[in-house]
């Protein structure tokens, strides 16, 4: 887990971002068991109830779930429902913020096309 | 352990012709960390000695539940509030060893765990035998901790508990505290000037100002709801209206203003639209716009 939250943005939004890149990534695999809040709370120095607010976003979204007495696992498919989130958010956060920059510095379409390719 | 609500209401202080406390009415509620800021001199440590039953209000109610805590030593057995230790030669305290210093607390308080307090002193390589006069002020307030932390107390009350604790000392502490915190549940508040390393440890934040409550928020929901919005005069002024505006500066044509939202809106929704650059806020800064000057 990257252990370096910053102060600008919710920090239970971090976490629960965190967890999804080690989704991504493989360090945490389906059917495994994620850090407890408690667990969470110590490794980032946060108030308990903020960890909780970070793993219950990914609950709600369907991406963990609870076993009783257990606690919280990673659900059948969560990698791909990760990825197709993030890819709306890629749109929306990249996309079409370097269409907005483009547009400020006179890039016409043409050569941002070219840029793209170029930086594949 | 106690499930009742620590209240006041109607709390007012007054030291000779100066007021230094108006009107508090405060709510805390057991199983939370609450951080209490405010400027130097604001009145932090007068509402905690009252809310402790350690120095008596001019007017108004404190409660736990339903029973006074004034002079009610069964309320004030769930109470504990560690001031700094003072170490002026006319404190007596400061010619104890911390040794006796933490005996005292044992006794002091009921719920005292002494396997805890000798934990802490290893942790914080703390040496027992000196007199507290001849440690340094990061130690001493290493002592107070240690007699806080370990007293058991449901509503444990720190005043500047991390002040001349180096940053390795300061993250221990953050992390016993939650530590603690996760197996008993208690009650703590914290105050303290180093707000920015503190605020995920806070639940909940109490801001007090010139002797009035600010504000007592849940600490994301307060600090999300701020946002400094800079561009051009005209679209600045276009998204602040409706929303709460602190701390508003000028360059030329330029300005930037601290703004808050009311609960259920937010500033990202004025400024749909707009050509303004927004930039989220840190406890800190929310501080700042809430209590610096105008």
């Amino acid at each position: 887990m990257n252990l370096n939250l910053n102060q600008e943005r919710s920090i239970y939004l971090q976490i629960g971002e965190a967890i999804e890149n080690d989704i991504l990534r493989g360090i945490l695999q389906e059917e495994e068991r994620v850090p407890s809040t408690n667990e969470l709370a110590k490794l980032y120095s946060i108030n308990p109830a903020t960890a909780a607010k970070g793993v219950n976003l990914l609950v709600d979204a369907g991406i963990l779930y609870k076993k009783r007495g257990i606690g919280m696992f990673v659900s059948q498919g969560a990698k791909q429902q990760i990825q197709a989130k993030r890819r709306d958010e890629f749109y929306q956060s990249y996309v079409v913020r370097l269409a907005a920059e483009a547009k400020s510095l006179s890039i016409t379409k043409q050569e941002l096309i070219e840029m793209i390719e170029k930086a594949l | 352990m106690t499930n009742e609500t620590l209240h006041c209401t109607g709390l007012c202080k007054t030291y000779g012709k100066q007021q230094v406390l108006h009107d508090i009415e405060l709510t805390l509620e057991p199983g939370r960390i609450y951080g209490l800021i405010g400027r130097n001199g604001a009145g932090k440590t007068t509402l905690l000695s009252i809310l402790s039953g350690q120095n008596p209000e001019t007017s108004g109610q404190v409660q736990l539940g339903q029973q006074k805590v004034w002079e009610n030593q069964a309320v004030l057995d769930h109470i504990c509030f560690q001031r700094e230790i003072q170490t002026s030669a006319s404190a007596g305290v400061s010619q104890l060893k911390a040794k006796e210093y933490l005996r005292m607390a044992s006794i002091y308080y009921p719920h005292w765990d002494d396997a805890y307090a000798k934990r802490l002193v290893q942790e914080f390589g703390l040496d027992i035998k000196k007199r507290i006069s001849k440690l340094s002020k990061g130690q001493i307030s290493m002592v107070s901790i240690i007699a806080a932390l370990a007293s058991g107390a449901d509503y444990t009350f720190l005043d500047e508990p991390v002040a001349g604790l180096d940053v390795l000392a300061r993250e221990k502490f953050y992390n016993l505290l939650l530590e603690l915190y996760t197996e008993t549940q208690r009650t703590f508040v914290i105050s303290t000037h180093i707000i920015e390393e503190a605020a995920g440890v806070f639940e909940q934040v109490i801001m007090i100002d010139k002797g009035k409550l600010l504000l007592k928020e849940d600490t994301e929901q307060l600090v999300s709801s701020g946002m400094l919005v800079s561009g051009s005069a005209e679209e600045v002024d276009a998204v602040c209206e409706g929303l709460v505006v602190r701390h508003v500066r000028k360059v030329g044509r330029s300005k930037t203003a601290a703004v808050f939202a009311p609960q259920g809106d937010s500033v990202q929704a004025h400024a749909e639209g707009h050509d303004v650059d927004l930039a989220p806020m840190t406890l800190q800064k929310v501080f700042v716009a809430l209590c610096g000057e105008e």
